[in-house]
Formats: C-alpha cells, sequence, structure tokens
C-alpha cells in the first residue's frame, strides 16, 4: 500500500469532525489586518480630508466673524475635532458600509468562519485609526491661526476620543445598516450639514433656543464636542457627567443595533 | 461525527408570495462533488445562504457534518468554506496575502497557510500576479485572477465543505481546466463539495452526483450518468435555426422519427431520439439543410446539458423560453 493511500483515511475522519475554533487573538489579527488593507489604503487621502475640514472649520468659520475674540476662536478650535470625528463616523464610515452591502463584501465576511461581532469590531479599531490623526491636524491649524495654548487631560482626551469615535461609528454603521445604500448616504448627508451649522460645538450652546437646546441635551452631538473640549482646555472647561451619559448611552444604542444587524439573518 | 457532509431534508425557504426553496433535500457524502445546477432564480444561493446562517429557513433542517447548521450557525459556519458569487473583498491585498489570510482564520499557522497558499497559487498558475495588489477601482488584478483568488480562499485551508457559487465566471478555459482539477481534488482528499453552476458542460466531468434544482424544487438527482441516461441507446440532434426561423420538429406529422424529448433555447432545438433513428434523422435533417429551415445541425451522444435543459424546460416536451445554458 502506498504511503498516499494509508494516509488518506485519518485525512477523511478528520474532514468528517468540525474544525477546532481558531484562536481569538489570532482571528482579532487577522481580521484587522484584512480591514486594514482594505481601508487603510484610503487613510492618506483620509488624513488630508481631515485637514481640509480642520482648515475650514478654523479658519473658515472664523472669517465669517469680524473681530474674532479668544473665546470664540477657543470655541471653533476646539470644536473642529468633534465635527472630525462625527464626519468620519456619520458619513465615511456609512459610505463604506454601503458600499461593502452593494459589492457583497458585507454579506461575504458574514459567511466567514469568525464570531460576526468582531467583524464589527475590528471595524471600530479601523476608523478609530483613521479618526486619530484628527486631534493632532486640528491643535496644529489651531495652533498657527490663533496661536491657542492648549492645557491637555490625556486621559480624558483619550477617553472622550475614543468614546466619541465608537459611538459615531457605531451610529454610522447602524445607520447604514438599517437603511437601503442610497437611503442611508442621503441621510448622512444631512447629518452633517446638522452637526456643522446646527449644533452647538463651535458655538455657545445659549445662542440656541431652549426648546432646540433641550433636544441637544439628549443628542449625543454637544456632548461630545464637550468632553473632548475638556480635554483639550482642561484648564477652562469642566467635563459633565451627563456629556458622559448621553454620550454612553448613544455609544451602546448604536452598538447594539450594529451587533444585531451582523449577527442576524434574514 | 457524522458519515454524511451536508445533509439537507425539505428545506423550505419563502420571500413574500415566491417559494425560493420548495422542501429541498439533498445529500453531499464525503469525498463527493455535488452539483446544484438550475437557473438565474432556480433557488440555488437562497440555499446555500441557509447553509452559511446567512437566511433562517422557514421549515426543515440542514445538517453539517451532524451539526445543526439552524440552530448552531456558528458551529456550521467553521465547518464550511464558501466561494460566493459576488467577488472576495480582495482590495489593498495581494493574492497570495489574501489566501493566506483565509487560511489564518480557519486556523492555520502562519507558515502553513503560506505553504498551502503558495501550492494554491502554483495550482492555478496565478504566480504571476501572486504579488500584484488590488487596487479599489478594480485595478491590479483582472476578474478572472481574482475570482481564483476567492477559489483559492475557499479551498485553501481543509474543511468538511467546500461551496463554489460560480468558481469559473471570468476565468480563462486554461485556468477553468486547472480549477476543475483543484475541485476534484478536494474531494479525492475527503471533503464534500458543492458546486452551484449553470455551467453544466464543463462542470459535469467532475461531478459525482447532481441536483438539478427548477422554480425552488428538485426536479431531477442523481449521477450524470443516471440524468443523461442508459448511454448508446439514446442520440442528440441540435438545430441551429435561422433569425426567427420556426421550430421544424414542432410540425405536425413532419419529423420521420419519434422525438423523447423537444427543448428549445433561443435558436438551438434540442431533440432526443433513439439510436435505432440516427439514419431517419439525419436524412431530414439534411434536407432542412438544403431547404434553409435549419442553418445547421449535429448529431452526437447525450450529454447532461441536454438532460438538465430537458428537466428544467417543465414537461421536457415544451419549447423553453428560458436563457440559453452557458457553455
Amino acid at each position: 500500500m502506498s504511503e498516499s493511500t494509508m494516509q488518506a483515511p485519518s485525512e477523511e475522519r478528520r474532514l468528517l469532525a468540525v474544525p477546532p475554533r481558531a484562536n481569538l487573538g489570532m482571528t482579532v489579527w487577522t481580521l484587522l489586518r484584512w480591514t486594514m488593507a482594505q481601508t487603510g489604503a484610503m487613510l492618506p487621502l483620509f488624513v488630508v480630508v481631515q485637514a481640509a475640514i480642520a482648515g475650514a472649520v478654523i479658519v473658515g468659520f472664523g472669517l465669517l466673524i469680524p473681530d474674532i475674540d479668544t473665546p470664540t476662536a477657543e470655541l471653533l478650535s476646539t470644536g473642529a475635532p468633534t465635527i472630525l470625528i462625527l464626519v468620519i463616523g456619520l458619513v465615511l464610515c456609512p459610505w463604506g458600509v454601503a458600499g461593502a452591502r452593494t459589492s457583497g463584501t458585507f454579506t461575504y465576511q458574514r459567511a466567514l468562519p469568525v464570531p460576526r461581532p468582531l467583524l464589527l469590531v475590528s471595524d471600530l479599531v479601523v476608523w478609530l485609526v483613521i479618526a486619530l490623526p484628527g486631534i493632532p491636524v486640528t491643535v496644529l491649524v489651531a495652533h498657527l491661526s490663533y496661536g491657542i495654548d492648549y492645557s491637555f487631560d490625556w486621559l480624558l482626551l483619550a477617553g472622550a476620543f475614543v468614546l466619541t469615535t465608537v459611538m459615531a461609528v457605531s451610529v454610522g454603521y447602524a445607520i447604514a445598516v438599517l437603511l437601503s445604500p442610497m437611503l442611508s448616504q442621503l441621510v448622512s448627508q444631512v447629518m452633517v450639514f446638522f452637526v456643522m451649522l446646527f449644533s452647538p460645538i463651535t458655538f455657545p450652546k445659549d445662542q440656541l433656543p431652549d426648546w432646540f437646546q433641550a433636544v441637544h441635551g439628549l443628542l449625543p452631538f454637544q456632548a461630545a464636542a464637550d468632553l473632548l473640549r475638556a480635554g483639550l482646555l482642561s484648564d477652562r472647561f469642566e467635563p459633565s457627567g451627563h456629556a458622559l451619559l448621553v454620550l454612553v448611552v448613544w455609544c451602546l444604542l448604536g452598538l447594539i443595533i450594529s451587533v444585531r444587524a451582523v449577527i442576524r439573518r434574514g | 461525527m457524522s458519515d454524511v457532509i451536508l445533509e439537507i431534508e425539505g428545506l423550505t425557504r419563502r420571500f413574500g408570495s415566491v417559494l425560493a426553496n420548495d422542501a429541498i433535500s439533498l445529500r453531499v457524502r464525503p469525498g463527493e462533488v455535488v452539483g446544484l445546477l438550475g437557473h438565474n432564480g432556480a433557488g440555488k444561493t437562497t440555499l446555500v445562504s441557509q447553509v452559511v446562517g446567512l437566511l433562517r429557513p422557514d421549515s426543515g433542517s440542514i445538517r453539517v457534518v451532524g451539526v445543526d447548521a439552524v440552530a448552531h450557525p456558528a458551529t456550521a459556519r467553521r465547518c464550511v468554506a464558501l466561494q460566493a458569487q459576488a467577488q472576495a473583498p480582495l482590495d489593498g491585498l495581494t493574492p497570495l496575502e489574501a489566501i493566506e489570510i483565509a487560511g489564518r482564520l480557519r486556523g492555520m499557522s502562519r507558515a502553513a497557510a503560506r505553504e498551502a497558499a503558495e501550492r494554491m497559487v502554483d495550482d492555478l498558475d496565478i504566480r504571476d500576479w501572486a504579488n500584484r495588489r488590488a487596487t479599489p477601482d478594480g485595478g491590479g488584478i483582472s476578474g478572472g485572477v481574482r475570482r481564483l483568488t476567492a477559489f483559492a480562499m475557499a479551498a485553501v485551508a481543509p474543511v468538511p465543505l467546500i461551496i463554489l457559487d460560480e468558481p469559473t465566471n471570468d476565468v480563462d478555459a486554461a485556468r477553468r481546466r486547472r480549477l476543475w482539477n483543484t475541485v476534484r481534488r478536494l474531494g479525492d482528499e475527503g471533503a464534500g463539495v458543492l458546486l452551484v453552476t449553470h455551467n453544466v458542460a464543463e462542470a459535469e466531468h467532475v461531478m459525482d452526483e447532481t441536483v438539478v434544482l427548477d422554480h425552488g424544487k428538485v426536479v431531477a438527482a442523481g449521477s450524470p450518468s443516471q440524468l443523461r441516461g442508459a448511454e448508446g441507446e439514446e442520440l442528440r440532434l441540435e438545430f441551429s435555426l435561422p433569425l426567427d426561423g420556426e421550430d421544424p420538429s414542432g410540425t405536425l406529422g413532419e419529423p420521420p422519427v419519434r422525438f423523447a424529448r423537444r427543448v428549445r433555447t433561443g435558436r438551438r432545438v434540442l431533440l432526443t431520439l433513439a439510436a435505432s433513428d440516427a439514419a431517419s434523422a439525419v436524412a431530414w435533417a439534411t434536407a432542412l439543410r438544403a431547404a434553409d429551415r435549419i442553418e445547421g445541425y449535429t448529431l452526437s451522444p447525450i450529454t447532461l446539458e441536454d438532460a438538465y435543459l430537458a428537466a428544467t424546460a417543465g414537461a421536457g416536451t415544451e419549447p423553453s423560453d428560458e436563457e440559453p445554458v452557458h457553455v
């Protein structure tokens, strides 16, 4: 009997059993490598876009205000990172997910032999990496434009950055999986205008009517801006428990909807 | 442990008023390549989607190596490697990296995954593109190499069941042959292969069993030779009709022989006749050709494609308006 025919039965027996589960750490790392290769190829472009938006918000909005004073410049400069993160989470992420749904990538990944929530985890990590340059880019642009001196609370800044990005990306992801690809793109475009023009991120909330202030008390945009601002200018702004609570609730909401969409069977 | 790789019983799935899968039953045993044939919309992809847990069946059961795939979809997915009909997400990766990643996700060590990926690259003759990066605009590597890479990603690790959904789309003839050889090898190594295709003529040579779906139902099942019918007893007469030409075999009283099956697909008419009637059929076809009622004819042994077309053309004697089979 040849060697190959002697080996064949054991190979067959192995194929008749459930293959062992792959190591979780290796699975996460491999998925990250895959997602990073796909989305990460656009990273240089995303950094340029972030710099452009930072310039538009910090310098462009400043042009609208004659004789800009320091508190206003500080509001613009410290609100810009929030806008960048929200644009990434609410526009670029749904754009990516809508593309993945249209091309079949979303379905392909859900058929892989990995726990499906890990697909969302790897997406979140990659978007965190993509959003990260937003903070130094805005700090640099603001410093060059207005000479702002920052007083960082690094721990708070890191926590606020992660929480805001995870919230924005998971909400964006949820929008993209709940709505049709075309509708999700439309909704995300409208949200950008809402975030940039009608949310107290780069201007004080008392410029809004009372009812609108109450609405923003429940939405995550002002909460994200307040926390990030407290991390950037810790000697002038205090983090609030209410902002943290609102952000955490929205974060959980986005994650629950996204995880359900990833694991559900039609 | 089970001696059947895939066992589907009474699988039914409805989308609104459309019955996409209607009480489908099929089995894939170790070492078997089972062809799942059917026209577009026959319910093939719906069936596959339920096996990998993308869709939940309305009723029926799916067992993969004994695991209830409806109750435990995540465990079932570990037993199944799928090459989907849509292209695999390769942007930013080289074929070698993508195949290696697929192996790693199935628990292979880095060295084993790399070695298996190198072997797949050589088996499929895509070495020239192995280290070329796919770009998001569809560049870097061609559609055919992307398809072969997706096939290799499904075939790289030892898995009980491999499902291939139209694996040869966009692939050139020489590499299609290599792909079919690899499919046959996977079966010979003990895996079960469920091959979803409408490329009947090519897949015929690798299939051990064939299941034909039509409008969500199994309309024929068996080995290719069983479906073809008793070899040597029947022949196929194929007419190529002129544009808007009338099928001469449909004119009452005209054909000099009796046809067991008659199928029309576009401008082709496939007629099944007894081998003993061959001489009169050829004489008739020659006369039709001389009268320009047909553009040409061929007489050949029955193929699986004939049997497939007959099975999916209603009762098998009525002309079909279905799209032609890809060959």
